[in-house]
């Protein structure tokens, strides 16, 4: 009895040491980057979106090195002789009506879906972010307002918003730009501002308060960067959204005009031989498919990977 | 004086009700005095220090009269970018939940740094401030090491440490500590109540202790102000307050329902009944619904105070006579 007591003591402290020096190791090493490489393990086993983001870094890759794999002048030039041929080897999406290289095309297209998906999303990230955060932080009148034109916004379908600002400022890249982030911006309002409502009640922006810092230091610095998760999750699918309506508009002729190599566009130059040769809608539906699932799939990996609850 | 709080009222509205929160709270101190106020969950013992340090939420709290007046300004006309500047510096506070009052994604060096950042008017240099923060991180006890951790990184102790390393990284004049150990066990809250002693003899600040532990305020205050539905009852010196001889009946209260160590086991007699609805305070004497010892002047007169060398108390008990000796017996504990 007594052997099994001294024992046990001597059992019980020789845990506490091993856990006192993990307990040491834990801190030295849980520095700065454990965090990211915390959230990348986590990001890793989910297996969706790892295929996800190899699809995204296909893709990216195609769009970043474009030129060097198939020249631009390649997916404008006509040539009469090679009309619509099926895919081979030569041509290994095969041509268009015009005797364009369809690869070149579709690989040229990415530069366009890839770039309104992205810039929209982040232009109508960083007019969501001020003005949610305003609403959220300051409530009241501000909050209010910002509300109320949000809702007015909100009336009208998203489609049909960026229809009509097109309508309004003509077709162009740049009007397209415009017209799909307004259509995307009270979304992103209404988000932030349901993170940020929660973050401000935390003791610590109070505390913020109570050093003297000021309304747009604590907004910045204490408010959006711990609501930063949901937005960030929230920004990569909106991403997918872009890609599909900026589809969408160049298809109805509102978007990227033809001859430039824009994915919607190509599907709706497609149309008319969509039964002698499906290959040109198969092709750039495919990659209009492809990187909208791909972000879609990122955004669920990082939606996992960045809730800390789910920590194992 | 370095802090005078004279006739101070709070309330708050909404478009339902209006709560009274302070009434009427008149308090003084002086450099380098500890200041406790003690008092029941919701007897506006927190609202004052909101106040003091201009932090009422915006919508809903209105002072409605009365003036603070700190080192000769009264902190109520300053404006919001005028209280930026004293806040952090002269008047800081140390919250009570360690554990939420960090900002989880800045390392605690970058938050400490934070108020010399803000209030640099002498144009220190970023090596300057970071020597500052490890020294000020030395002295709550933190290896100067860890300044590049996160929060999560830190236990309940250690991050109140970090709050309070926070709080007089500026050298404050006035420092506010609401229930600093309230969130703590036992065995860290004495190590951090000597912690917070020792740091203002060395700095000479003055703290107003916010607490509802009697032995916090025995440990740590030289005065001590008992707070009953937003009034001071009673104000008085340490040992006023622990042996003098008059009491407020809620004072007598107060130290009944606190278990005794050294006398003979007696039963606990909480005082009855709740605090009265701050939206509808009673008329006379706030405390009279609860009180043993009420009369019927109490139901109908607010008490004016009664004040011997400096203790005060506000209650009709010792009014009549205007000497204390005859009411020995109803004051004593």
């Amino acid at each position: 009895m007594l052997l099994s007591i001294r024992e046990l003591r001597q059992s019980t402290r020789m845990e506490g040491r091993a856990v006192n020096k993990k307990d040491r190791d834990g801190s030295r090493t849980g520095k700065r980057t454990s965090q990211v490489s915390e959230i990348w393990r986590r990001f890793r086993k989910n297996r969706a979106a790892m295929a996800g983001l190899i699809i995204l870094s296909i893709i990216v890759f195609f769009t970043l090195f474009a030129d060097l794999i198939v020249p631009y002048s390649k997916c404008i030039d006509q040539v009469g002789a090679e009309r619509l041929q099926w895919p081979s080897m030569r041509h290994i999406f095969g041509t268009d009506e015009y005797g364009r290289d369809l690869f070149a095309r579709v690989i040229h297209g990415s530069r366009y879906s890839l770039f309104i998906g992205v810039a929209t999303s982040l232009i109508a990230l960083v007019i969501g972010a001020v003005l949610g955060a305003s609403a959220g932080y300051f409530g009241g009148m501000v909050d209010m307002v910002i509300c109320r034109i949000v809702d007015v916004f909100m009336c009208v379908p998203p489609i049909l918003l960026s229809l009509a600002v097109v309508a309004a400022l003509g077709t162009s890249l740049q009007n397209l730009v415009i017209a799909i982030t307004i259509s995307s911006i009270p979304g992103n309002v209404r988000l932030i501002r349901s993170v940020v409502l929660t973050v401000a009640e935390q003791d610590y922006v109070e505390a913020a308060r109570s050093y003297g810092c000021s309304h747009a230091r604590i907004i910045f610095r204490y408010v959006l960067p711990n609501a930063m998760g949901p937005i960030i999750v929230n920004t990569t699918m909106a991403i997918s959204d872009m890609i599909l309506s900026a589809a969408g508009l160049s298809f109805i002729g509102m978007g990227i005009q033809p001859p430039s190599p824009e994915w919607g566009a190509l599907l709706s130059g497609a149309q008319k031989y969509m039964f002698s040769s499906p290959y040109l809608l198969l092709f750039p539906g495919a990659f209009i498919m492809l990187s909208s699932l791909s972000f879609n799939l990122v955004g669920d990996g990082l939606t996992d990977a960045l809730d800390p609850k789910l920590k194992d | 004086m370095i802090l005078d709080i004279k006739d101070l009222s709070v309330v708050y509205q909404t478009d339902m009700e209006v709560v009274h929160a302070v009434n009427s709270i008149s308090l003084s101190m002086e450099q380098g005095e500890t200041l406790g106020l003690v008092g029941e969950t919701g007897a506006g013992k927190t609202t004052t220090a909101l106040a003091l340090m201009g932090l009422l939420p915006e919508r809903t709290a209105k002072v409605t009269k009365g003036s603070i007046w700190f080192d000769g300004t009264d902190l109520l006309s300053l404006s919001e970018r005028e209280l930026q500047r004293v806040r952090g510096d002269k008047i800081s506070m140390i919250f009570q939940d360690p554990m939420t009052a960090l900002n989880p994604v800045l390392t605690v060096g970058d938050q400490i740094a934070e108020a010399l950042l803000l209030h640099n008017v002498e144009g220190h240099s970023r090596k300057e401030i970071e020597a500052r923060v490890e020294e000020t991180l030395e002295l709550v006890g933190i290896p100067k090491e860890r300044k590049k951790d996160y929060p999560y990184q830190f236990s309940g102790g250690m991050r109140q440490r970090v709050v309070i390393a926070i709080a007089l990284v500026c050298k404050p004049d006035l420092l506010i500590a609401d229930e600093p150990t309230t969130a703590l066990d036992v065995t860290i809250q004495a190590q951090i109540l000597s912690m917070i002693c020792d740091l203002q003899r060395k700095y000479k600040t003055s703290v107003i202790m916010i607490t509802h532990d009697l032995g916090v305020v025995a440990e740590t205050c030289d005065k001590v102000g008992i707070i009953y539905a937003g009034e001071v009852v009673e104000y008085g010196t340490l040992a006023d307050i622990f042996e003098g001889d008059v009491h407020h009946p809620y004072t007598v209260g107060l130290f009944r329902s606190i278990p005794s160590l050294t006398g003979s086991a007696r039963r606990l007699s909480p005082i009855e009944g709740l605090m009265p609805d701050p939206t509808a305070l009673p008329e006379g004497c706030y405390f009279s619904p609860r009180c043993k010892q009420c009369m019927d002047i109490c139901k109908k007169q607010k008490p004016k105070v009664y004040e011997k060398n400096g203790h005060q108390i506000r209650c009709h008990l010792y009014q009549q006579t205007g000497t204390a000796g005859e009411m020995e017996g109803s004051g004593g504990r």
